[in-house]
C-alpha cells in the first residue's frame, strides 16, 4: 500500500498543517507578549498640575509626570541671554529631529529656541535620550563652578554624569555627546498666569 | 562503596526499571577523563556548585521577599523593606542573603576562570565548538539572571542599572521603543518593571539548568580537553572521572568554599565590588545617582558601550562584543589547540585577558578623558583578538606537539 501513497499530496498536507499550526502558535504569542505592554491604567492619560510660580528664580525642580522626571527651570534673563551663539554646536539647534522633541505649541522661532511657552520657564522630560539618567543643572558658563567637568568653552545647562552628555539652557544636546536628540518635551498648556497642565 | 551499592537487591531492582547501571558506567566510573587535567579544570564542577547554591537561597529568600514599589509608611517601598527585614528580622536572612548576593559574583568569577580556561587551551575548537556555543548562551542567560535579579532590592543603584539597561534597547532602529516598553511594562522603570523582573529572575534559573544539561551532554559526547590540546586514543593516557575526578572536584569544592564562606562572613560586600554601598539608599525616580556603574562583573560591557560617542554605535559594539564569542570556534584556524604550543596566541591571550581585566576597572571608575582614552584602547583589542585570529596562524611558528601523554 505505501508505496501507492501519493508523497507530494501527503508533502503538502505536512508543510500546509504544520504551516497553520506554527502560524496558530505565533498568534498565541500575542497575548503573552500583549500582557507585557503598558496596563490600561499606567497608559491612562495622567495629567500634572504645577503652580510655576513655585520654582525660584534660577532654581530647578523636578517634578513627575506619568512615572517620568520632568525638569521645570525658572530662567533668569541672564541665563536666557546663553541660549544664543553656539547653535553650531547643538546637533539639533531647531529640535526638529524627531516628533519627540518638538511639541505643537512651538509655533515661532522663538519658541522653538527657548523650547517654551514662557522663555523662563522652560519644562523638559528629565531623563537623558542617550540611557535615561537625570542630568545634572550647571547653569553657570565656563568651568569656574563645575571644574573640567565641562568643556572649557562651557555656555551653561545639563551634564548627564552617566555617559557625559551635555544639553545647552535650552535642553538641546551638543555635538559629541553620546545623547542622539534634545531633552523631550511634552504638550502642555497654561490655565491660569502660573499654574500649568502637563500632559 | 558505589560498587557494594550497586551489588544489592534494591540497586537490582531499580536498574531493571531506570537502566542506572549504564547510566553510572558511562558517565562515572568509567566515563574517561585525560590524566593531565590540571586544576584549572575544577571550575566547571564549581560553576554547578554555585548554580545549586544559587537556586537553593534564591528559593528560600522569595519567602520572605516582596516584589512591589509600592510606597510604605516608612517612606521606603515594600521590596527595599522585605529585603531590610531579611537582613534584621527573619532567622538566618542575612545568611541566605549574603550567600546569594555573593554567590552571583561568585559565580561570575567560577564562570569567567572557566572560560579562561577554555580560551587559554583551545577547547572551543573542533570537535568541541557546540560545547563552546551552548556555554556562551550559558554565559548570556547568567548575565540576564544577574540583571533582573538587581533590580529586586529596589535601591538607588538597582533602579538606575535597569534605566540604563531597559533605555540601550531603545536605540535598536524601528522597534526600540516598543521594546523597551515591552520591558519596562510603562513608561519608566517602575513597580510593573520589578515584578516583570523577578518572574524573570525565576524563570532565567530554570534554563539555565536545562541547558547546563545540554552543556553537559555536549562535554560527554567529545569529551575533555586537555592541557597539551591533544587527542588521546591510548587507554593509559586517561583515567575514570570515577574516583578520580570526583576527588579532584571534591578538593577545589573545600579550597572555593573556604574563600566563599570567607566573603560571606567577613566581608560580604567585597569593599563595594559585591553589593554597592548605593544600593543601601531607596530608588528615588527623580534623582540620580553622582556615579552610575553595573556590578563588576558587567563593567568590561559596559566600558565598551561607553567607549563610543554614538548611542546606536555603542549598543551594537556591546552586543558584538558578546556575540563574536559565538564564532570564536570558526575564526580561530590554527589546528594547534592549546596556547602552550602557540606561542604568538599565547601572548595574544593573555593580553586579552589583561584587556579585559583594563575594561572592567575602566567600567567600575568614574569617567574621566584619560580612562575614556584607556577604555577606547582597550576595546579596540578586545576585537582585534578576535579579528585577528584568522591571520595570526599563518605567521605563527607552532611549537612541536606531543603525540601523546
Amino acid at each position: 500500500m505505501a508505496d501507492q501513497a501519493d508523497q507530494s499530496r501527503r508533502n503538502f498536507l505536512y508543510i500546509a498543517a504544520g504551516g497553520l499550526g506554527a502560524v496558530a502558535a505565533g498568534a498565541t504569542a500575542i497575548p503573552f507578549v500583549g500582557s507585557m505592554l503598558p496596563a490600561a491604567d499606567t497608559l491612562a492619560a495622567s495629567k500634572t498640575e504645577f503652580d510655576v510660580s513655585t520654582v525660584e528664580e534660577g532654581q530647578l525642580v523636578v517634578i513627575q509626570w506619568q512615572g517620568k522626571p520632568v525638569f521645570v527651570a525658572n530662567r533668569t534673563a541672564e541665563l536666557l541671554k546663553q541660549v544664543d551663539g553656539h547653535d553650531d554646536k547643538l546637533k539639533d539647534p531647531n529640535s526638529e529631529a524627531v516628533p519627540a522633541v518638538q511639541a505643537e505649541w512651538m509655533e515661532t522661532p522663538e519658541q522653538r529656541k527657548y523650547r517654551a511657552i514662557k522663555p523662563e520657564y522652560l519644562i523638559t522630560v528629565a531623563s537623558c535620550t542617550h540611557l535615561g539618567c537625570i542630568p545634572l543643572y550647571k547653569p553657570t558658563t565656563g568651568r569656574k563652578d563645575w571644574g573640567d567637568s565641562v568643556p572649557e568653552d562651557w555656555f551653561g545647562g545639563w551634564h548627564c554624569p552617566c555617559h557625559g552628555s551635555f544639553y545647552d539652557i535650552s535642553a538641546r544636546v551638543t555635538n559629541g555627546s553620546p545623547a542622539p536628540h534634545n531633552l523631550h518635551v511634552m504638550s502642555y498648556k497654561y490655565t491660569s498666569d502660573t499654574v500649568v497642565v502637563i500632559g | 562503596m558505589l560498587d557494594k551499592m550497586m551489588k544489592t537487591q534494591l540497586f537490582a531492582w531499580v536498574d531493571r526499571r531506570l537502566g542506572l547501571e549504564e547510566i553510572i558506567k558511562s558517565q562515572l566510573t568509567e566515563y574517561p577523563a585525560p590524566k593531565n587535567l590540571n586544576y584549572m579544570w575544577n571550575f566547571g564542577s564549581l560553576a554547578l556548585l554555585v548554580l545549586v547554591l544559587q537556586i537553593l537561597t534564591g528559593i528560600f529568600l522569595v519567602m520572605y521577599y516582596k516584589p512591589s514599589a509600592e510606597l510604605t509608611q516608612g517612606g521606603f517601598t515594600v521590596a527595599f523593606d522585605s529585603v531590610e527585614r531579611i537582613m534584621r528580622d527573619v532567622n538566618f536572612g542575612w545568611l541566605l542573603r549574603y550567600m546569594h548576593a555573593v554567590g552571583a559574583s561568585m559565580f561570575f568569577v567560577v564562570v569567567y576562570m572557566h572560560i579562561g580556561r577554555g580560551l587559554y587551551y583551545g577547547s572551543y575548537k573542533e570537535p568541541r565548538e557546540l560545547l563552546w556555543i551552548i556555554g556562551v548562551i550559558i554565559l548570556l542567560i547568567m548575565q540576564g539572571a544577574a540583571f533582573f535579579g538587581y533590580l529586586l532590592p529596589w535601591g538607588q543603584m538597582s533602579f538606575w542599572g535597569a534605566t540604563v539597561i531597559t533605555n540601550l534597547f531603545g536605540a535598536i532602529p524601528v522597534l526600540g521603543e516598543y521594546v523597551s516598553q515591552v520591558l519596562v511594562g510603562g513608561f519608566a522603570v517602575g513597580d510593573p518593571t520589578l515584578n516583570r523582573f523577578f518572574s524573570l529572575h525565576y524563570l532565567f534559573p530554570l534554563l539555565l539548568v536545562a541547558i547546563v544539561g545540554g552543556h553537559i551532554h555536549a562535554l560527554h559526547t567529545v569529551h575533555s580537553n586537555n592541557p597539551e590540546g591533544i587527542d588521546l586514543h591510548k587507554p593509559e593516557e586517561q583515567i575514570n572521572f570515577h574516583p578520580y575526578y570526583t576527588i579532584k572536584d571534591a578538593f577545589g569544592v573545600g579550597v572555593f568554599l573556604l574563600v566563599y564562606c570567607y566573603i560571606v562572613f567577613f566581608n560580604p560586600q567585597m569593599g563595594g565590588y559585591f553589593i554597592e554601598v548605593d544600593n543601601y539608599v531607596p530608588a528615588n525616580n527623580l534623582q540620580t545617582p553622582a556615579h552610575i556603574a553595573p556590578v563588576w562583573y558587567l563593567t568590561p560591557w559596559y566600558t565598551i558601550l561607553r567607549s563610543f560617542p554614538d548611542k546606536l554605535m555603542g549598543v551594537v559594539a556591546m552586543g558584538g562584543s558578546l556575540a563574536i564569542l559565538f564564532v570564536l570556534p570558526f575564526l580561530d584556524r590554527s589546528k594547534v589547540r592549546s596556547a602552550r604550543y602557540r606561542p604568538m596566541f599565547k601572548l595574544m591571550v593573555i593580553m586579552f585577558f589583561i584587556d579585559v581585566i583594563v575594561l572592567g576597572y575602566c567600567g567600575h571608575s568614574a569617567p574621566t578623558s584619560v580612562l575614556k582614552v584607556v577604555g577606547q584602547i582597550a576595546t579596540g583589542y578586545y576585537f582585534a583578538f578576535f579579528l585577528l585570529l584568522p591571520l595570526v596562524n599563518k605567521f605563527e611558528k607552532n611549537k612541536p606537539v606531543p603525540e601523546g601523554i
